[in-house]
């Protein structure tokens, strides 16, 4: 196929991204020599993997692509890419390359692998995709593989990053290729060419409403739709072509359905904007769920949710308000607020030097980090604050256990490994919201206990 | 201490004294037969139990099952997301265990799927993680179709794979006949957050190839999972939420199957039931450890109590020994029998039932299936007083728990739950009247079917008589009746209730609710009698608090700190007595105490950074400061201070020189 007719698909194929397969077919021109190796950066959903890919593979280059989002060490990209390029190779001339059953341990012999591989074949591209979120990668893995087309002479190398530093390679003169981030148009042209239908099946079968006329419809009011999301919610929270589309795809519905029900016509769309405006006001929609949500009716579901919540036993709840207490007030304060006997100094609360308290009060210590704790001043201040006497039983600590697998309380610093060790320190892991709920469910005011209020 | 990892303890001599109890000569003959009995009964009893327990779990399970295979016909497209369950099944994680398990076995039998359950505790990375995924699914499928050669083959086709490549999963998921792979991360919470998400952009990553459906157990809300995973793991899955029963509902439905029935032998006395039920309030929401302690209240009653053998149906006169009759005339309800049978002047009755074992050995085994019946009924009838009083959508719903523990212990008769249940049937409107009678159709035994049956009657002919439907009968009680009327007597406003006229319709039909009203009233106070004053209620209700207390909810550290406080109750020996002056209240310090206690009473004393030199010495005057012996004295003092190290009582400081830092306060 020549170059020219080639890169007309790909242009209709992939819009926007002219000048970034230019460069691609001028790099990888069958008549000249490719560059040993070559960077393609970009953001996230930029296309480059994608054009990268379908560009080799319509210009049959023979090539490998290895993803390192597959690989967990560095180790195991290496044994990827050899493997990938045996299976190529044997591919081509259909017998086995017994040596190569060996491992590859390291990038030497990985080099050695593929020179053997390699030799006397014709050009050949392997592809690194996301090589700069490797994970465990050894610090010379860049470097290294960036002088492979050095050693191999017919090895060329795409690497496929997001974002460049100057001295990634170590080498001077290699070509970079910038995918630059769709621009508002772009992006709307873009995501313009595969409209969702307004009706999931239209409304009467008669002749006047036809599939064609129905396609049209949607196209013209998703064009539209779409530069509405995006002034509104993508610019600033969704700018890559990804989320943009699954932002847009989550609003369709809801915003449509006026049309559905028949109280607009396709084509209204200004009227259609204003009544469905709260749509664009609440950015409900930005955020992720697990579980897919009504962007309109969130908050009637929420209350509906409530009805089926799992009860913490009693004592595990005032465990949690006497942990919440001891990594949040001091602990040299903790005679003021606890002991039972100690009338005269409660009164003396709102005294002190006036200076170190103003300078304390700064920020309110529920924003802060909670500070570790030992268990002993847990257990203290859960039995000051229980109104009635608890039995020393093991039941309180296989609570603590059990709090502690369920993450609400961690432990901390050094001597975090041994539970039974008294120096290991513990800390909460829940916010001011969750401890004041959990207070008043047993008739406990944190806030009564709390340095500085709670407020 | 510290040169060696673990100690072996070999004992010497054999066993204790005191736990050869068992063997003694005395021993009663009954023993095996109590045994049998025990294990005939608890097995009843348990199944009764699993049945409930994996009816209550059947809907979650059939809705994740059907949720598992309707995610096998989705396509997959680019932006396609791993169909997740998120399964809330709240904070008794001892029981998530079971519930996965048994989920796992439903959906591999219901579904074509394999099913892999991950813990916390196996993967504390990625590499791990994987690993043990592949190992788990895998495994099962050599276990069970025994194609090892096949699986051998394909990972011999390519070069050898690392132990954690997907691509395993993979080669192996081709050759099995599924639809999909469901992983099941048992602990979600216990999961690193970050972890998690790498897990699952990574088997996003894969299911364009091997389908994977994730379940995730969770002990919070679904809200802190979500906070804690990634955004970009939370982009790759989408899901429904499962909600399992709540645990309080299920330990209601768990303890119904063990009082309701007439077959139930043995039922929980009202202090070790409400010791039981609290402590799953308070402490542990645990179906299991409920479970556990019913049978242990079984175990103790049957194996400690000789007159348990009277609980077996078909028990011989033979079979019981002439203690066992004498054991019977002393209990306490024995004694208040034989009094009341005084009263009532059949001496005779008595004198039999004290002379002769065959006398007393068949009026028992009467008296005890009347007592059994009558606690039965008792059940039977917390049964009726709940579904009447969900008759009436105002008033609130009383656990059965708690109407158990109020029916036991004799306090329910003329209780608020029953009044507030009779003044409401007084009240009642003839519509919801009607409701009242068909429940108690639906639950009262036959012999009362035929007045429940015939009061049925009387209001349907009451009702047709009603030409306009539309306005329910009331009966004299019902406010609506009354009117307040106000007269100025003596510059005084005086408020008086009238009652308003009734129709004659409404007469009748008050007539009706009214001897309705005085049969429940009967039958509530013929139900609710105390327990504890039925004859034999030692031998069908077990009520001892102790065996419990010790076997369930041990106090470890108490039990440290008071050996060490009052060594003298465990050595058993007079030179520790504390002094003739003293009650032992106060307990003082002499040089015969061990060391270690010595120490522990002055590290008791002291602040939170104890000066070792004034240890010393506090601890030379109380031992005595022979100047021969100071030797003696340091090693002492050496080992009871490092044995205070052991017990993690102490560490030393870097705070203060000379200084070692107190850890651990008495009493917490």
């Amino acid at each position: 196929m020549l170059p020219d007719e080639l890169l007309t698909i790909l242009n209709d194929q992939y819009p926007c991204r002219e000048l970034q397969l230019r460069q691609l077919a001028a790099l990888y021109a069958p008549s000249l020599p490719s560059p040993s190796a070559v960077v393609a950066h970009g953001l996230e959903a930029t296309g480059k993997s994608s054009i990268i890919k379908d560009f080799l593979k319509s210009s049959r280059i023979p090539h490998a692509i290895v993803d390192s989002r597959e690989c967990i060490t560095g180790r195991h990209l290496l044994e990827r890419t050899a493997s990938a390029v045996d299976a190529l190779q044997n591919f081509g001339d259909g017998e086995l390359n017994a040596p190569l059953h060996s491992r590859t341990e390291n990038i030497s012999a990985l080099a050695v692998h593929l020179h053997r591989l390699l030799e006397g074949a014709g050009r050949f591209v392997l592809v690194f995709d996301g090589i700069d979120r490797q994970r465990e990668a050894p610090p010379t893995l860049l470097p290294a593989l960036a002088r492979f087309g050095e050693v191999i002479p017919n090895l060329s190398i795409i690497f496929i990053i997001q974002v460049p530093s100057p001295r990634l390679l170590h080498s001077p003169g290699v070509p970079h290729i910038f995918f630059a981030p769709y621009t508002r148009d772009q992006a709307i042209r873009i995501l313009s060419t595969d409209p969702p239908s307004i009706f999931l099946e239209l409304p009467s079968p008669s002749a006047e409403y036809t599939d064609d006329l129905a396609a049209e419809d949607n196209a013209w009011l998703w064009t539209r739709f779409l530069g509405v999301v995006w002034d509104s919610l993508a610019k600033g929270a969704a700018r890559d072509i990804v989320s943009f589309r699954s932002v847009a795809l989550k609003l369709w519905r809801p915003f449509v359905q006026p049309i559905v029900d028949g109280t607009f016509g396709t084509r209204d769309f200004s009227r259609l904007m204003v009544h469905r405006r709260t749509l664009f006001q609440s950015e409900a929609a930005l955020l992720d769920s697990i579980i897919p949500k009504d962007p309109v009716s969130t908050a009637t579901a929420r209350s509906a949710a409530k009805n089926t919540t799992h009860d913490l036993p009693y004592y595990s709840k005032y465990l949690l308000c006497a942990a919440y207490l001891a990594s949040y007030n001091p602990a040299r304060q903790d005679p003021i607020y606890f002991m039972k006997a100690t009338d005269k100094r409660r009164r003396k609360r709102g005294g002190g030097t006036a200076l170190s308290r103003s300078k304390n009060r700064k920020i309110p210590r529920h924003l802060l980090t909670p500070s570790p704790f030992p268990l002993e001043r847990l257990l203290a201040i859960f039995r000051a604050i229980v109104p009635h006497a608890v039995p020393q039983s093991a039941d309180i600590y296989t609570q603590i256990a059990t709090l502690a697998s369920l993450r609400l309380l961690l432990r901390s610093g050094v001597g975090g490994g041994d539970a039974l060790d008294a120096s290991c320190k513990w800390r909460v892991n829940f916010g001011w919201d969750f401890v004041t709920g959990l207070g008043r469910s047993v008739g406990f005011e944190v806030a009564e206990f709390l340095a500085g209020g709670g407020e | 201490m510290e040169h060696q990892k673990c100690y072996l303890f070999k004992p010497q001599g054999g066993r204790p004294a005191k736990r050869r109890r068992l063997n003694n000569s005395d021993l009663p003959s009954s023993w095996p037969l109590r045994e049998a009995t025990y294990n005939e009964l608890w097995a009843t009893q348990e199944k009764r139990i699993k049945d409930v327990l994996s009816e209550v779990n059947r809907t979650t399970t059939g809705e994740i099952t059907s949720f598992v295979s309707a995610s096998a016909t989705e396509s997959r497209t680019s932006a396609y997301k791993i169909p997740t369950g998120l399964v809330v099944a709240g904070p008794s994680i001892a029981s998530h265990r079971t519930l996965f398990e048994h989920l796992g076995r439903e959906i591999v039998a219901q579904t074509r799927s394999a099913f892999v359950l991950l813990t916390s505790a196996e993967c504390p990375n990625l590499k791990t993680l994987l690993k043990n995924l592949i190992k788990n699914a895998t495994a099962r499928s050599t276990e069970e179709d025994e194609d090892d050669e096949v699986a051998g083959n394909a990972s011999q086709k390519g070069p050898k794979l690392l132990t954690y490549d997907l691509q395993l999963l993979y080669l192996w998921f081709r050759i099995q006949d599924l639809d999909q792979l469901v992983v099941a991360f048992q602990d979600s919470e216990a999961f690193d957050g970050s972890l998690l998400g790498e897990a699952i952009e990574l088997l996003r990553f894969w299911s364009d190839r091997t389908p994977f459906v994730l379940l995730f157990g969770i002990a919070t809300t679904v809200e802190t999972f979500e906070n804690k995973l990634p955004r970009a793991a939370k982009r790759c899955i989408e899901g429904q939420k499962f909600d399992v029963t709540q645990a309080d509902e299920i330990l209601e439905r768990v303890l119904h199957a063990a009082i309701d029935g007439d077959d139930v032998p043995l039922r929980l006395g009202p202090a070790l039931s409400t010791q039981l039920l609290d402590r799953q309030k308070d402490h542990v929401q645990s179906v299991d450890a409920f479970v556990e302690g019913l049978k242990y209240a079984y175990m103790s009653h049957f194996y400690a109590n000789p007159l348990s053998l009277l609980l077996r149906k078909d028990l011989k006169f033979e079979q019981m020994s002439g203690d066992d009759f004498e054991a019977v005339r002393n209990l306490g309800s024995f004694r208040e029998l034989a009094e009341r049978l005084l009263d009532n002047g059949e001496a005779a009755l008595v004198r039999s039932l004290l002379d002769s074992d065959a006398a007393l050995f068949n009026y028992t085994r009467g008296q005890l299936d009347e007592g059994q019946l009558k606690v039965s009924s008792m059940v039977g009838a917390l049964e009726t007083l709940n579904v009447l009083r969900g008759c009436f959508p105002k008033m609130p719903v009383i656990p059965l728990s708690s109407l158990y523990v109020r029916a036991v212990s004799g306090e329910l008769n003329g209780s608020p739950a029953v009044r507030e249940l009779l003044i409401s049937v007084k009240k009642a409107s003839s519509d919801i009247f009607i409701q009242i009678l068909d429940s108690l159709l639906a639950w009262t035994p036959e012999d009362a079917q035929s007045i429940v049956c015939s009061l049925r009657e009387r209001l349907a002919a009451l009702m047709e008589s009603n030409e306009d439907c539309s306005t329910p009968l009331r009966s004299e009680h019902d406010l609506r009746n009354e009117t307040l009327r106000t007269t100025v007597v003596a510059q005084k406003v005086e408020l008086s209730k009238q009652k308003s006229a009734l129709s004659k319709r409404d007469a009748a039909y008050s007539k009706l609710v009214d001897e309705c009203h005085s049969r429940l009233e009967a039958y509530f106070a013929e139900m609710f009698i105390n327990p504890q004053e039925i004859f034999l209620h030692e031998i069908f209700l077990y009520d001892l608090k102790s065996p419990h207390k010790d076997a369930f909810t041990p106090r470890p550290r108490y039990a440290v700190e008071r050996a060490l406080s009052a060594p003298q109750d465990y050595l058993g020996c007079d030179c520790c007595r504390p002094a003739a002056g003293n009650d032992g209240t106060e307990s003082t310090l002499s040089s015969t105490q061990p060391a270690t206690t010595i120490m522990y009473q002055l590290y008791l004393e002291s602040g939170s950074l104890i000066n070792v030199s004034d240890l010393w010495s506090a601890f030379q005057a109380i031992m005595g400061d022979d100047d021969d012996e100071q030797g003696l004295t340091m090693a002492l003092f050496q080992r009871a201070l490092a044995e205070l190290r052991c017990l993690g009582l102490i560490k030393s400081s870097r705070k203060k020189t000379d200084h070692v830092a107190k850890l651990a306060w008495k009493g917490l």
